[in-house]
């Protein structure tokens, strides 16, 4: 698990190099104000010092803020401080990270991204091409059925004719030689409509593929999960709450265990729009 | 009653094997005249140039989403009378009630069945013939 940490300057990409540079030159004011609070990056990376740093920043930040918000032309005025404020502070917290060595691991788990990207792509080209091959087969399927069906109902119809002795010997003859005919084509009707559900049985194959690829996925989010952990937990500020922000868009519910906030059936969702009066 | 096949709908649904899936089964209950669209804006630009006569829609799509997509309806004088009937997996309840009060005219959650589907419709054009235009 140790890995050797290299304080190599060249891991930083040249784009977020010029960026941080530009930020640190941009206002030399306010890089004065924060030398004088930020305290020294030391490689023992104490959580107080970080702390410490985002509070001196963050009441620096206050001060700059205009007390009266409609005066949105001072606030703009006060945006370049803010600005390389944060600059700064990224820059710090960047290379407290990169000392740490923790950048290597975010950098890491930042690259099985576009892979896990990609896996799920493909789970949405399989799955898409199931659905619509096992939807092409049921347009070819059905048709067939509902004419067998009408087809029959009609013969049948006659057939009760007959034995209600309500057909003449002529139409009896005619109603046999339809009747012939039609027993001649369901042998060819079934055949279709068997092979339309073979096809829709084979398109179930992508589960076997899908489910691979859902399980190599889940296994990179485990990795993602485990190394950020391993970064946050020991950045982390005592007393850090995070609120999942609770949005409208949450797609449709995979455990519903506990959760007192969600329906799971159409009765449900009945039942309570009933209570409100709709 | 109206003719089913008079009926115009617009199936709203970003996803395209969702949308033939209504279509089949509107059209299993007689009613064959249905367009789709694959987000909210699509589907607003439509409603305005054509004469739809019922919306179905799903809540979560991209550029404009199902309850943005009602507000919308609501709010147009030209269009606020239309049906809107939403077909989503999103089951909160805070999403329910916000739909009802938004003014859909049904709410029917995914994975659903054809009966559910039939039993919305009926309700909601039995509402329709109650009510004056």
């Amino acid at each position: 698990m140790a890995k050797p940490i290299k304080f190599d300057e060249s891991s930083d990409n040249e784009d977020l190099q010029a960026l941080f540079d530009s930020i640190a030159a941009g206002s030399e004011v306010s890089m004065q104000a924060t030398k004088e609070t930020a305290p020294v990056v030391d490689t023992s990376g104490d959580s107080d010092d970080l702390q410490a740093l985002f509070d001196s920043v963050s009441s620096q930040v206050q001060e700059s803020a205009t007390p009266d918000p409609v005066q949105s032309k001072a606030g703009a005025a006060e945006a370049p401080t803010v600005f390389s404020s944060l600059g700064q502070m990224t820059r710090e917290l960047h290379d407290t990270l990169r000392e740490l060595g923790h950048d290597k691991i975010l950098g890491e788990a930042a690259r099985t991204i576009p892979d896990a990207r990609q896996r799920l792509s493909y789970i949405v080209q399989m799955t898409e091409q199931a659905a619509s091959r096992a939807l092409n087969a049921i347009e070819i399927a059905k048709p067939l059925q509902e004419d067998m069906q009408t087809q029959s109902e009609a013969l049948g119809s006659r057939w009760g004719k007959v034995f209600a002795n309500q057909l003449s010997a002529e139409e009896f003859k005619l109603l046999a030689t339809d009747t012939h005919a039609f027993l001649s084509t369901v042998p060819k009707q079934t055949r279709a409509t068997n092979e339309q559900l073979t096809e829709i049985m084979m398109a179930q194959d992508f589960q076997d593929l899908t489910g691979q690829v859902i399980k190599k996925v889940v296994e990179l989010v485990e990795n993602l999960e485990t190394q950020l952990l391993r970064v946050l937990l020991e950045a982390k500020p005592p007393e850090i709450k995070v609120e999942a922000p609770a949005g409208m868009l949450n797609g449709p519910v995979i455990n519903a265990e506990g959760r007192s906030d969600v329906v799971t059936s159409q009765s449900q969702v009945d039942d309570l729009l009933e209570s409100l009066g709709f | 009653m109206t003719d089913p096949s008079k009926i115009k709908f617009l199936v709203v649904d970003d996803f395209s094997t969702m949308r033939r899936i209504v279509r089949n089964l509107l059209k299993e209950l007689g009613y064959t005249n249905a367009e789709e669209a694959e987000d909210g804006a699509v589907a607003l630009q439509k409603l305005k140039a054509g004469s739809y006569d019922f919306v179905i829609s799903d809540w979560n799509m991209p550029n404009m989403d199902g309850l943005q997509l009602l507000q919308a309806v609501r709010a147009d004088p030209a269009l606020k009378h239309l049906p809107v009937l939403m077909i989503t997996a999103e089951a909160k309840k805070e999403n329910i009630i916000a739909a009802a009060q938004s003014g859909a005219s049904g709410y029917i959650v995914k994975p659903f069945t054809a009966g559910t589907l039939n039993d919305k419709l009926v309700k909601i054009f039995e509402k329709l013939a109650q009510s004056p235009a």
